[in-house]
């Protein structure tokens, strides 16, 4: 079956969206937040993209800097 | 002294009445003295789904504004020993009652009854205000679907933030067929989602409906749904139990075919 799952489909969605009410931005806006982030902390550590990860959880900014999955 | 639990989900129609009339009915047959209130002023549920809804005389706002005093408003449910309901009112609009008042009276009724369990009205405006002023701790209720993971999401926050200390999360018609061709997202996807700890999952349970026709909650009733409403009673007292399996049915005929499909 080449169908692609629709459970991937709306958890992709519902980060997007849950994200966005939790930060009370656009989602474009939170991806420019990741990215500068990234920006910053390049400028003093040397990672790579695969090495960092955002997450926003309601009351924190988390930032991974192994990127190493849980 | 009792403890007040907000039955919410934001949206509409994932099951916060049945869970509320479910909850109130298991905790009482757990012994425990148990009140459960409709606060959804203007649109009166909670009485249909308990099958008590030619029992009322008062209602919550008459309480609130003195018409009446609280045991006159009561229904005592004669199926379940020490549960009783307070109708909200069909006539009012939601602007008839105010946080602080549903805060007085659930403080009250701590005094005589072990659990107070109030079913919230769906959406974030007033009732949602009202319906939270005075509890101590919260279930939140969502089904597997994107809609209502948003809205749960944001009732959380909400919860969060008027310091409500205790949040659950209780998901509701789950279906093991779906989750296991990918096309419903399972327990655990919504669970770390919403970051929350579940209380409860129920699956999607045809008594549920059956249950409703007749004004009867499904959890005195023999049922995988009831089973799981049994289960999340006892974990509200604070027992540790685990997690059902939503694979198996309770008929005989979905035993069995579930012994031929592990072979």
């Amino acid at each position: 079956m080449a169908r692609r799952s629709s459970v991937r489909i709306a958890k992709d969605r519902l980060k997007v969206l849950v994200v966005s009410d939790r930060m009370k931005c656009k989602p474009e806006a939170y991806e420019r937040i990741s990215h500068e982030l990234y920006q910053v902390l390049a400028k003093y550590i040397e990672i790579t993209p695969e090495e960092f990860e955002v997450s926003y959880s309601r009351t924190h900014v988390h930032i991974r800097l192994t990127g190493e999955k849980q | 002294m009792g403890e007040v639990i907000v039955i919410t989900s934001g949206k509409g129609g994932v099951g916060k009445t049945t869970t509320t009339a479910n909850i109130g009915a298991g905790l009482s047959m757990l012994d425990k003295k148990v009140i459960i209130i409709d606060t959804d002023l203007g649109l009166r549920n909670l009485d249909v789904v308990m099958g008590l809804e030619n029992f009322i005389v008062y209602n919550l706002v008459d309480v609130i504004e003195g018409k009446c005093r609280l045991k006159q408003a009561l229904i005592r449910d004669k199926r379940y020993e020490n549960l009783y309901l307070l109708p909200s009112a069909q006539t009012k609009d939601k602007t008839a009652v105010s946080p602080g008042q549903m805060k007085k009276l659930t403080s009250e009724l701590k005094e005589t009854y072990d659990y107070i369990l109030l079913d919230c009205p769906a959406g974030i405006e007033q009732g949602f205000q009202n319906a939270i002023a005075g509890a101590d701790r919260a279930v939140v209720v969502t089904t597997p679907e994107v809609s209502a993971i948003r809205d749960a999401d944001r009732i959380v926050g909400l919860l969060e933030a008027e310091k409500i200390q205790k949040i659950d999360l209780i998901i509701n018609r789950i279906r093991m067929d779906m989750v296991r061709r990918g096309d419903m997202m399972s327990v655990d996807d919504v669970t770390e989602i919403l970051s929350i700890p579940l209380i409860g999952a129920i699956p999607d349970d045809e008594q549920v409906v059956i249950g409703t026709n007749q004004g009867e909650p499904v959890i005195s009733m023999e049922s995988k749904a009831g089973e799981a409403y049994r289960n999340i009673c006892r974990r509200i007292t604070g027992e540790e139990v685990s997690f059902l399996d939503l694979e198996s049915g309770t008929g005989i005929w979905s035993r069995l075919t579930h012994i031929f499909h592990k072979n």
